[in-house]
């Protein structure tokens, strides 16, 4: 599904260099849902942008053959100045999935009402990411890219929510990046842990977890 | 890499660049219901301001060629460079955000900012010539294929220079400001735009020449009006100019687009 050979990636925050990865090579499996544990500043979100091919690695390649999301709920590619059915129409056009069906999709699910039809800067913050969530499910991806869901919303969206990303999980991949046990526990067949610039998959989520919490850093 | 992947490709381009046309008309003419006339009001009123000027100088016609006509011949294929190249110079670092899809490179960011522009300012020059020609000035082209030609060098010059700028900016944010100051006004006052080469003396005309907008400007004058052929347009250095500077603007992203997704 999506395969790393030889990756090398740093990141770079003013003067601080960070290897995120270091000569990784790993095949992530059609179909399952794979979590992976990092510290804070392990490099989890840079690894999720090299995944999505939002950023390229500094050497090494990067395979895909699925259709990958964005990192999900993921609200920073609006247009402020655009409505909510006017980005998500862009949206469905950049993928070309079917416009109507798409936007009708992304409406029901983030149900807000008469603001789809406002510019999204006049959004709160909720409502910008319920917006988001729905646009990254209506696009019906093949392996979804997950960094540190924060459930958003009241308890009915967040119930909603979490019943639709459960459904999801059923059909599509996806790749989970948290430094939270439980989040990893919850939703994950196999897992990995981020640390020093490896990356190893464990069979067995329970031993991806010991690794992870006896680690010193 | 095989057939279908490379025409898959092209499909994935034309589709992202399509959307980002039409997002692109949206956020700049969208807000109002009449958004569209603004496209019109810069070049409207350039044109006028000029129009107005040289009627107190007392011209009525300049080497031969009308007026208003000698004027929108220099405006618009003026901004046809100039906004071609401002449109795509701020294309990236505007758009960051689209980044996020993967699918969205920077180069379509900027192709989808100048075909818009493009596309603009040819009806814009339609509407003009045709609200000429409903004032009763006479709108004959001697040879309308030698004028898209003309336009053509225009577009692909402000094509180049803007991806090569565009490419830059993230690196070096003050470049832009710095470009709009050596390119915007002075090349206004030295293309052409409200003279010919023959009326400047030497050693100034010589000087001018430098400048490939004025050539192509000149050219697309000599195609355009049956009064008036251009002794000094040279279409080779024209030529030369614009491939030089698409060129270097696509080497200068090919460099620099990797560095541009860091910064």
């Amino acid at each position: 599904m999506i395969e790393l050979h030889n990756v090398s990636k740093t990141y770079h925050a003013r003067n601080v260099v960070t290897r995120v990865l270091d000569d990784v090579t790993i095949r992530f499996p059609r179909g399952k849902s794979v979590g992976i544990l990092g510290w804070n500043g392990a490099g989890k979100s840079t690894l999720i942008r090299l995944l999505g091919g939002i950023e390229p690695p500094d050497s090494g390649t990067i395979k895909r053959n699925v259709k990958v999301s964005w990192p999900l709920g993921f609200s920073g590619g609006f247009q402020g100045s655009l409505t909510g059915r006017e980005n998500a129409r862009f949206i469905a056009r950049i993928y070309g999935a079917p416009i109507q069906a798409f936007e009708q999709s992304a409406e029901e699910f983030a149900e807000l009402g008469q603001y789809f039809d406002m510019p999204v800067k006049s959004y709160s913050s909720g409502m910008r990411s319920r917006l988001a969530f729905a646009v990254s499910l209506a696009a019906d991806f093949e392996c979804y890219l997950v960094d540190e869901i924060t459930a958003v919303g009241d308890q009915r969206f967040k119930d909603k929510y979490r019943a639709a990303f459960v459904e999801r999980k059923e059909r599509a991949s996806m790749i989970i990046v948290s430094h939270n046990v439980n989040t990893i526990k919850q939703d994950s067949d196999i897992a990995a842990v981020l640390r020093n610039g490896k990356l190893e998959m464990y069979e067995d989520v329970n031993d991806a977890i010991k690794v992870y919490q006896t680690d010193t850093r | 890499m095989s057939y279908t992947n490379v025409k898959q490709a092209l499909v994935v381009q034309f589709r992202v660049i399509h959307a980002l046309m039409l997002r692109e008309t949206k956020t700049r003419y969208g807000r109002h219901k009449l958004g569209y006339l603004w496209a019109l009001f810069e070049p409207v009123l350039q044109v006028m301001v000029f129009v107005v000027l040289f009627t107190m100088g007392g011209h009525k016609s300049i080497s031969g060629m009308p007026l208003i006509l000698f004027i929108l011949t220099g405006v618009t294929p003026f901004l046809l460079f100039r906004n071609t190249m401002q449109q795509g110079m701020n294309a990236i670092d505007a758009n960051r955000a689209l980044l996020t899809f993967p699918q969205v490179k920077t180069f379509d960011l900027v192709v989808a900012r100048a075909l818009l522009e493009i596309a603009t300012l040819i009806v814009v020059s339609v509407i003009l010539l045709l609200a000429a020609a409903s004032l009763d000035i006479p709108v004959k082209i001697e040879n309308l294929l030698l004028v898209i030609m003309a336009l053509m060098l225009l577009a692909a010059t402000g094509f180049g220079l803007g991806m090569a700028f565009a490419s830059l900016t993230p690196l070096f944010p003050s470049i832009n400001q710095v470009m709009q100051a050596v390119l915007g006004r002075p090349l206004f006052f030295t293309s052409g735009l409200f003279f010919t080469a023959e009326v400047i003396p030497q050693p100034g005309r010589d000087l001018l020449l430098i400048n490939p907008i004025l050539h192509m400007i000149e050219m697309l004058r000599s195609a355009f009006f049956y009064e008036f052929h251009s002794d000094y347009a040279r279409p080779g250095y024209a030529v030369t100019s614009a491939l030089v500077c698409v060129c270097a603007g696509l080497v200068m992203h090919r460099a620099l687009h990797n560095k541009v997704l860091k910064a």
